[in-house]
């Protein structure tokens, strides 16, 4: 440990209690392990209450999932399609108006789309999958950006009632691994690379601009190394593992564990949580753990 | 009659062209060879045969045709090259006067001189077919100039769509749709869009000086398909209900009717009936029978001489010139390309490959004189207005003449196009000393080309920091340009490729079509 670390981890050792202790009440988080992709996501949300108790009859819905890459659904560089396509089905049992899929990607939109699985598996699932049209972002202020104070968003995301972000846990060299917060960069319009520098801040100054209503991480394959991009399914593990929950950074704390890293050490959950974006510390966090 | 029928057929061979031309974009799995009126060009077939000195498998269909012409005449010409078709629709719009006379045929021996110098400058391994072949210039002027202007227009259309407030959902279920099968998936834009499309111009423009001037005096795969034509059995042929009023050779648009009314000019004329339909005793008719016909080349020897000597000329003149290791540095081929010259054999400069590109990665435009001027309009890797996808082979399996090679997918990810080179004065974490890593993440390498090294150093501000370094692994780099195309820093990318080290295919290997 060099002397910056010992200092950041001082810090949020003696920061950390407090801001837990004065924090909201504890938040809920589902964990579901050992099941299909489709049964995972159904449990966890039911264990949530149910589709109902987030998307009510009537309501638009986007769902968010990674679809950023030509890569297949076995090299796990996007959200598992099955995951995809049934939390699709349960959006519309809840009577939802319709369920929009869409992800800005970073390779070319139709072969991400196809490849990953998701346009077919969400389409025959109901919902209306669309490519990202460039005049659909709408330049957003950010007043509780600290380095970005404004950015383009899309709009299909700030019009629907309902937001579902659908991240698939991934390795990623800057991010350390790329769940829920990092997922939100599908929704940014513009130069996306240039947040890259001073990462950390700037994805929370995004993510505090969009809320999502419910986040679910589909960990059901996870790529260990070499992401966000993999391609070897050497780097690909079966965990068999949905995490779901509303608060944010509970989930994305809890996703940090698959992988070994303690939470608190993660620079863009802590100062999510400092900012009151949702929970870090799980002690605070009722967690519900299924295995099936 | 056959005049209606055969306005049908250029329609259907016209649309059936654009059709083709739009369904050169990914996935492209349908089967469907968009590149078969290509390879369907003798012309073309012909001079790349000979400046690449082997017979090319693909070209096949070139040679079905150039037998058909042989007892049928310059039927392709009339009924099927859709830059005839557009010409034919050019004219109209130019030319509202009828002639009142036979118009002059001085520069119908033009076509043939200009056939003559591009297979002699063919013989000496100069390709020059690309510049004159109308399907190749259609492709062309299709790819670099009027599909864009035709998705930007669109484009437009659906922005105003959706600015109306009306319909909003329709509107945008419609471009969803339109998106998948009409519109370029990032915005196609080319270089040179407007040389290419002001050559198209002049052709067109053409016409003002008289009806098909193009196909009559100019067009070396007329002329091609005229000298095959010299001994046709099909054709024109005049009865004695012939009052010579002269209407025919007036109306006929290749002034290939003779001054005796009843004899045509077998190398001219593209069958196309008209004079069938505006003779007024019905004396026209079109059959099979030996029948009076012309093959007079209007090419004297001399002439034969002087165009060869200026293939060859011209050859000399695209040779010298253009040594700019800084430009020449930067020509990027697309994977599975042959060796530069026998590259440049086979390249018709039909743009294919950089319009199935636009539909993918959209890293190929045609070159300028990056590789000189004998390469012009080849296609060209430029990375930062897109970048070669790993999982795309799509330039290869359209090339129509194996100037870039169809590799499987497992090859093309192994092929090293170049390699990638950071600038270290530009690249965010080496100067400003701040965590970046966008090319990282998007080498496409399951191994990754480009990695990092994470260490801390001192800020000129005292601070002390933890930066990751990337660098390049050259071993691995394919140079595929994803990381030059997604740097963000501003202009000129702090990550670039070169060609070096690049590996194309040994030329033998080729697969043919």
């Amino acid at each position: 440990m060099d002397r910056r670390e010992f200092c950041k981890t001082l810090t949020a050792g003696l920061v950390l209690p407090a801001a837990a202790w004065t924090a909201a009440p504890a938040s809920k988080l589902v964990v579901v392990r050992n099941a299909s992709p489709a049964e995972l996501v159904r449990k966890a949300v039911q264990a949530l209450g149910g589709m109902s108790q987030f998307v009510k009859k009537g309501q638009t819905v986007l769902l968010k999932p990674n679809i950023g890459w030509d890569r297949s659904p076995e090299q796990a560089a996007n959200t598992n399609p099955e995951a995809v396509a049934e939390v699709v089905k349960m959006c519309l049992e809840a009577g939802a108006s319709y369920v929009r899929v869409l992800d800005r990607t970073c390779n070319q939109a139709q072969r991400c789309y196809s490849r990953s699985g998701i346009e077919k598996a969400a389409a025959a699932a109901g919902a209306q999958v669309r490519h990202i049209i460039d005049s659909r972002f709408k330049e957003v202020q950010l007043p509780q950006g600290v380095l970005l104070k404004s950015w383009p968003l899309y709009r299909d995301v700030l019009e629907a009632d309902v937001f579902i972000n659908m991240p698939v846990a991934k390795h990623h060299s800057i991010s350390q691994y790329t769940l829920g917060f990092k997922n939100i960069m599908g929704v940014m319009g513009g130069d996306r690379g240039s947040i890259h520098n001073k990462f950390m801040t700037k994805i929370v100054d995004i993510n505090s601009a969009v809320k999502p209503t419910l986040t679910i991480i589909d960990a059901y394959r996870v790529m260990l190394r070499n992401g966000p991009t993999g391609g070897s399914l050497a780097d690909v593990a079966e965990k068999k593992t949905v995490i779901a929950g509303v608060d944010r950074v509970a989930v994305d704390a809890y996703g940090m564990t698959l992988f070994g890293v303690k939470p608190e050490q993660v620079e863009y959950l802590r100062l999510a949580f400092e900012r009151g974006l949702g929970q870090l510390d799980l002690s605070r966090v009722s967690i519900e753990e299924i295995n099936s | 009659m056959a005049n209606r029928i055969r306005k049908l057929s250029q329609i259907v061979f016209l649309l059936l062209f654009l059709g083709l031309f739009l369904h050169a974009r990914f996935p492209y799995e349908s089967g469907w060879p968009s590149d078969i009126f290509l390879r369907t060009s003798p012309l073309a077939a012909l001079t790349t045969a000979l400046s690449a000195r082997t017979w090319i498998a693909s070209m096949l269909p070139a040679v079905i045709l150039l037998l058909l012409t042989i007892p049928l005449g310059r039927f392709f010409c009339g009924w099927i090259c859709p830059l005839g078709t557009v010409i034919d629709g050019s004219d109209r719009y130019l030319r509202r006067r009828k002639p009142a006379g036979r118009e002059s045929v001085r520069f119908r021996s033009w076509k043939f001189f200009i056939l003559v110098a591009v297979l002699c400058a063919a013989l000496f391994s100069w390709q020059a077919a690309w510049f004159f072949d109308p399907l190749v210039m259609l492709t062309r002027v299709l790819t670099v100039s009027l599909y864009p202007a035709m998705a930007l227009l669109t484009q437009g259309l659906f922005q105003f769509g959706f600015a109306s407030g009306v319909a909003e959902e329709q509107w945008y279920s419609l471009y969803a749709w339109a998106q998948n099968r009409l519109l370029p998936v990032q915005s196609a834009s080319f270089e040179q869009s407007m040389p290419v499309l002001l050559l198209f111009i002049a052709v067109l423009a053409l016409g003002l000086v008289s009806r098909r001037f193009w196909c009559r005096n100019l067009c070396p795969l007329g002329a091609l398909l005229g000298l095959f034509s010299r001994f046709r059995v099909f054709g024109r042929d005049v009865n004695q209900e012939c009052t010579s009023c002269s209407l025919c050779q007036r109306r006929c648009r290749m002034n290939a009717i003779e001054d005796d009314y009843t004899i045509t000019n077998a190398t001219e004329c593209i069958q196309c009936a008209e004079c069938a339909t505006v003779c007024k005793p019905q004396a026209i008719s079109y059959r099979f029978s030996r029948r009076k016909n012309q093959g007079h080349i209007d090419l004297s020897r001399r002439r034969f001489i002087q165009a060869a000597a200026t293939g060859i000329v011209g050859l000399a003149a695209t040779r010298v010139g253009a040594g700019n290791r800084n430009e020449t540095g930067r020509l990027i081929r697309p994977p599975g390309a042959l060796p530069e010259e026998a590259f440049l054999d086979r390249c018709i400069r039909c743009q294919a490959c950089v319009r199935i590109c636009s539909s993918t990665g959209a890293c190929l435009q045609p070159a300028l004189t990056q590789g000189g001027w004998e390469g012009i309009w080849s296609p060209r890797a430029v990375m930062r207005t897109g970048y070669c996808e790993y999982n795309c082979t799509l330039c290869g399996e359209i090339c129509p003449t194996g100037a870039i090679s169809k590799l499987d997918l497992d090859a093309k990810q192994q092929r090293k196009m170049g390699t990638a080179y950071f600038d270290k004065s530009r690249c965010i974490p080496w100067y400003r000393l701040e965590d970046c890593l966008v090319c990282e993440e998007h080498c496409p390498l399951p191994e990754k080309a480009i990695r990092f090294d994470e260490r801390e150093v001192r800020t000129p501000e005292g601070e002390m920091r933890t930066v990751k370094f990337p660098y390049v692994r050259e071993d691995l780099c394919i140079g595929c340009g994803i990381c030059e195309n997604k740097c963000p820093v501003v202009g000129q990318a702090a990550i670039f490729v070169t060609p070096a080290g690049e590996e194309r295919q040994p030329v033998g290997v080729f697969a043919g079509a």
